[in-house]
């Protein structure tokens, strides 16, 4: 396998470092479940990705191929500079699964132990980052107890100490805040912050939209094996970003455009092209240019009417998330799970893979 | 080499977490106890202070050291260490693989930088290794048992690591593979011990086919011995009555004033007629001959089912027969001898047919004669099938 530039994801600056970079990366389970479906996508160094899709979209396979659980159908691209299934790079890269299970006779002490010694990381160096990392994920006082006696929350913060007991440049979490409280979701996004200012790279898969849009530089959303779109969220809503007007009449919006402006209500957009949208509550201007809504700003309040709030809003990410997984033609959301060809949900060609 | 050691830390942590480890530990260690209990004086069998007078099983019989060696071979290898402990270590064990291939635990360790093959072995080694302390430490204990109240430091006595270790390693490698294949402790486990018993039910076949014929070829000898002195008998007799007839024949000859006749050619019925016996001689040959015949077909057909089953042997591991090594070692052909006696063999012989031998003692002597290459050999060749067959599933599979 080699290394094969994508220009679909190429907007980020980092010419260089990619901690990951992936082409064309296919799975296809039983001749005909088509997991994933030619995946392209690059993950800088020093920055926190985040992978989100629907159930069955393909999110683990992609995190377990990289990870060597999975091999693929077909795969070009680099880890950590070597082939994906480079054995010897994972050295470099921590992991932690979701619904990951630690052998429930060790210590949580032992389980950082345990694995870092799998990474092949020497007994000093264990010794002293295994207190640091306990330290780090608040488990100083339980690092001597079994982890069979641990609470979901308490396992998850031990496997993230644990995926960062080799040091390593590239950390890969599935889920990482499945179980965790609200305090701990906060300590975990802290911790992930403070990897990516040490120049590591973080690969996120989550479903909890709201923590990667805290903490994420670019995401990609995956749906039934193809990347539907991806890049930074800057990136995913230019040109979805709009102005919302509300007006203090009792009329609705829509109404009140009719009467001062039949013109525009019935085109349905500014003269500058900019397209007006309504809800029962609001009119919404499909423009990030402040300048472009003054106009029809101008015309409410000379109406002498009350202009009761202008505000800019960008889509957020579950909006992005949302659209990603809709069937444009039908306007319902796709199916979860993978393409099957035997069920005849291998159609879906759209959103095409970055 | 850091991986390597974390690996055999692991073991070593998984090992002391079992709690069957310890108890089985403890009932080695019991076992030995009892062991070191039993003694042989010159009135016989001695259990602690107390002495059970046994005629023919005393010092004056067999050594103390031989006696040990039999206790041990035959009760604390083949029974304890075959069996009980045995039975225990595939219990304990049963869960290691199912444990290790289960979801959201051999993803961490197959995301590390080592090698799918290395991993799995050493998780296999982890239950060898279970075992291997238990017959160590028995060996161990037993072998100062033997030293110290026999008088015999035998080192042989260590051979039984390997070879229960062994015999574990044969039943290990389909545990390994059923608990790969299912992911299922119980179905591992139910698995190796159907194994087991039919491992257990083909030796049995084996060694009864085997006895049989054994004890069928000494019947053919006796029969065959029996049929010479019949047929001399028989010889013998017609030789008489032809003399008779002969002397009748010049008797009457010379009644007559006739010249002495030759020595006639005489029909059977003129023979039977001057011997009585000789139809009963006769008729109890041809009985003889019919039972040898009888005995050729058994034996034919003993031998095909019997070959048979050493064929399936052949491909089988061969735990008994494994087992039965320590003993060939420990306990030599002449020892045998003595113990048959001890036990009383010559009584039993004595109450048999002069004509066959011991059947029992030829039948230990034909399995003693199986070579180590072909029970040691062809079994360890079925797991190292098993093994490479497992590893290259686990290897291959997606998780």
């Amino acid at each position: 396998m080699t290394a094969t530039p994508t220009s679909a994801v190429s907007s980020s600056p980092r010419a260089a470092g990619w901690a990951v970079d992936l082409a064309d990366v296919a799975k296809t389970y039983k001749g005909r479940i088509h997991a994933l479906r030619g995946v392209s996508m690059k993950v800088g160094a020093g920055e926190i990705f985040g992978l989100l899709g629907p159930n069955g979209a393909g999110k683990s396979t992609l995190v377990k191929i990289l990870m060597t659980v999975i091999s693929p159908s077909r795969a070009t691209g680099t880890v950590l500079g070597h082939p994906v299934g480079h054995k010897p790079t994972l050295a470099r890269v921590g992991y932690l699964p979701e619904h990951h299970r630690f052998p429930d006779y060790l210590t949580g002490a032992q389980v950082l132990d345990f694995y870092a010694g799998l990474c092949g990381v020497g007994r000093a160096d264990r010794r002293k980052r295994r207190g640091e990392l306990l330290e780090l994920v608040g488990m100083s006082r339980w690092g001597a107890t079994r982890v069979r006696s641990y609470s979901k929350g308490m396992r998850q913060r031990i496997g993230i100490a644990q995926a960062l007991m080799n040091d390593p440049d590239l950390v890969v979490l599935d889920e990482p805040t499945d179980g965790v409280d609200p305090v701990g979701r906060r300590d975990i996004r802290n911790i992930l912050l403070e990897v990516k200012r040490r120049g590591k790279a973080v690969f996120l898969n989550s479903h909890l939209l709201s923590e990667l849009e805290m903490v994420c530089d670019r995401v990609a959303i995956l749906v039934q094996g193809v990347v539907a779109s991806q890049g930074t969220i800057g990136e995913l809503t230019e040109g979805r970003q709009r102005y919302e007007i509300e007006i203090a009449d009792p009329r609705p919006p829509i109404e009140v455009l009719r009467a001062i402006a039949p013109d525009l209500a019935a085109a349905g957009k500014l003269p500058g092209g900019e397209a007006i949208e309504h809800t029962p509550a609001m009119l919404r201007v499909a423009t990030a240019d402040a300048a472009r809504v003054q106009p029809l700003v101008d015309l409410i309040r000379s109406r002498g009417l009350v202009l009761q709030a202008l505000r800019p809003v960008r889509p957020s990410l579950e909006d992005l998330f949302m659209q990603a997984v809709t069937d444009p033609s039908t306007g319902h959301v796709l199916d979860p799970g993978a393409a099957d060809d035997k069920q005849g949900r291998a159609a879906r060609t759209g959103g095409g893979a970055a | 080499m850091i991986q390597t050691i974390t690996l055999l830390v692991d073991a070593y942590r998984e090992l002391n977490a079992k709690k069957l480890f310890w108890i089985t530990l403890v009932l080695s260690g019991v076992i030995v106890a009892a062991f070191a209990c039993v003694g042989l004086d010159a009135q016989g069998l001695k259990i602690l202070w107390w002495s059970f007078p046994i005629p023919m099983f005393n010092t004056g019989t067999i050594s103390l050291a031989l006696f040990y060696k039999f206790v041990f071979v035959n009760f604390g290898a083949a029974l304890w260490l075959s069996w009980a402990a045995m039975i225990l270590a595939v219990v304990s064990t049963a869960s290691i693989i199912p444990d290790f291939v289960t979801g959201g635990a051999v993803e961490l360790s197959l995301s590390k930088p080592i090698g799918r093959v290395r991993l799995f072995l050493t998780k296999y080694v982890t239950a060898l290794l279970f075992v291997a302390l238990q017959v160590s430490v028995f060996s161990v204990a037993s072998f100062l048992v033997i030293g110290l109240r026999g008088g015999a430091w035998e080192p042989r006595l260590f051979l039984a690591i390997p070879i229960v270790l062994g015999v574990f390693s044969y039943l290990f490698c389909i545990c390994a593979l059923v608990g790969l294949l299912t992911r299922s402790t119980i179905a591992a486990l139910l698995l190796t011990l159907l194994f087991w018993i039919f491992l257990f039910i083909l030796n049995a076949a084996d060694t009864a086919t085997l006895a049989i014929k054994t004890d069928m070829a000494g019947r053919m000898t006796a029969q065959e011995k029996r049929l010479v002195r019949q047929q001399s008998e028989l010889e013998r007799r017609e030789h008489w009555a032809r003399d008779q007839l002969n002397e009748r024949a010049k008797a009457d000859a010379a009644a007559k004033g006739e010249p002495e006749p030759a020595p006639g050619v005489w029909t059977i019925e003129q023979l039977d007629a001057a011997d009585p016996t000789l139809p009963n001689v006769r008729a109890e040959r041809g009985r003889i001959e019919k039972q040898l015949e009888e005995s050729k077909d058994n034996i034919t057909q003993l031998r095909r089912w019997n070959d048979g089953f050493v064929i399936a042997k052949t491909i089988f591991p061969k735990t008994t027969e494994t087992t039965g090594l320590l003993e060939r070692v420990l306990v030599s052909d002449e020892d045998l001898e003595s113990l048959a006696k001890a036990f009383g063999g010559d009584e039993r012989r004595g109450r048999r047919d002069p004509d066959r031998p011991d059947n029992d003692l030829e039948t230990e002597r034909q399995l003693r004669s199986r070579s180590v290459t072909w029970i040691v050999g062809t079994s360890l060749a079925f797991e190292g099938v098993v093994l490479f067959l497992t590893c290259w599933i686990f290897s291959r599979r997606d998780y």
